[in-house]
């Protein structure tokens, strides 16, 4: 059975991510199939270079690049919202696959669930 | 020699903040575990120091913290056998605290 | 959304009020043989009456008496058990 994790809001603002990478990650460490798909203004978080010192916060973006090293199957990616928000291959951290079609991806996982 | 300008630590023996971290303090944390480092300490301890720079957090678990382990330095170190042997409790907790690092947020 | 038939029905647990852009996303995703489940601030939308609500909908009881919503009698209710049930007979799930 594998779970996928949909991040739709952006980094930051609230705790719906950080609760997100936590829900991955403890599928992940019980070796539970588990992918992360960002979508809508959840793309935010897949950009490169992000400094939040300043806020106080800890970077989601150094957060995020543990996945891999913890199991996290796949990092995922609607195009259209990388597009909308201005986030070409350039600006976005490396190991994400593209996803044209949310449903498909949906349709791929027995368990999908949204964060926050 | 016990230091004397111990940075603060929380109640649980955590520093305050992970920068205020050197091999000394790490030596101190580890005295009041009854815990003398040698060099196979060091090796985790440099890997979670390296870690925590990387990804700006502790690994969140004992599990992910073997995981991670296992990772970077293979199965003969990433196991939780040799981990606990190293770092006694809950080795991920044990060994965060030495290291400077935050509390891992899920172990008990 | 495209049109791809999902497999499976699919059990909806929505907990997102009338409004949110997550509730609205939700509804146009349920098929026919979809079974939805309101639970928290997604009961409020037993008292909006610019929400139609699919046949197979059932509300989260203690979210209904909750809020004062229990002479709402669009859809039937449910409690915890009969949630677990129901995510034990859906093979595919999504909690928006």
């Amino acid at each position: 059975m594998s779970t996928l994790i949909i991040v739709d809001q952006p980094p930051y603002g609230t705790w719906a991510g950080r609760e997100a990478l936590d829900m991955v990650f403890s599928l992940a460490a019980f070796d539970q199939p588990a992918a992360l798909l960002f979508t809508g203004a959840g793309v935010n978080w897949l950009r490169k270079q992000q400094a939040p010192d300043a806020i106080g916060q800890k970077s989601v973006e150094k957060n995020l690049s543990a996945a891999p090293m913890f199991g996290v199957e796949e990092i995922l990616a609607d195009t259209a919202s990388c597009e909308r928000f201005g986030l070409g291959p350039e600006q976005l951290v490396s190991g994400v696959t593209l996803a044209e079609n949310l449903q498909d991806v949906m349709n791929a996982h027995s368990n999908v669930a949204f964060a926050g | 020699m016990p230091i004397t300008d111990m940075p603060p630590r929380n109640n649980e023996g955590f520093l305050e903040d992970a920068n205020q971290w050197t091999p000394e303090v790490g030596r101190q944390i580890a005295a009041d575990d009854q815990i003398e480092l040698s060099e196979t300490h060091w090796e985790i301890i440099e890997f979670l120091r390296g870690f925590y720079k990387s990804h700006e957090m502790s690994p969140p678990s004992n599990r992910l913290f073997v995981k991670a382990v296992k990772e970077a330095l293979g199965e003969e170190k990433g196991n939780s056998i040799y981990l606990m042997q190293l770092f006694p409790g809950t080795p991920a907790k044990t060994a965060c605290r030495i290291a400077g690092l935050p509390r891992p947020t899920n172990c008990l | 959304m495209t049109s791809t038939q999902p497999a499976n029905p699919t059990l909806h647990i929505l907990n997102k009020p009338p409004g949110h852009p997550r509730f609205e996303t939700c509804l146009q995703a349920i098929q026919d043989c979809d079974q939805l489940v309101l639970t928290e601030n997604a009961v409020l939308a037993l008292a909006d009456r610019s929400v139609t609500l699919p046949a197979a909908c059932k509300a989260m009881k203690a979210d209904v008496d909750a809020r004062a919503l229990n002479e709402q009698t669009r859809t039937g209710t449910i409690d915890y058990a009969e949630l677990v049930r129901l995510t034990a007979k859906h093979s595919r799930i999504i909690s928006w």
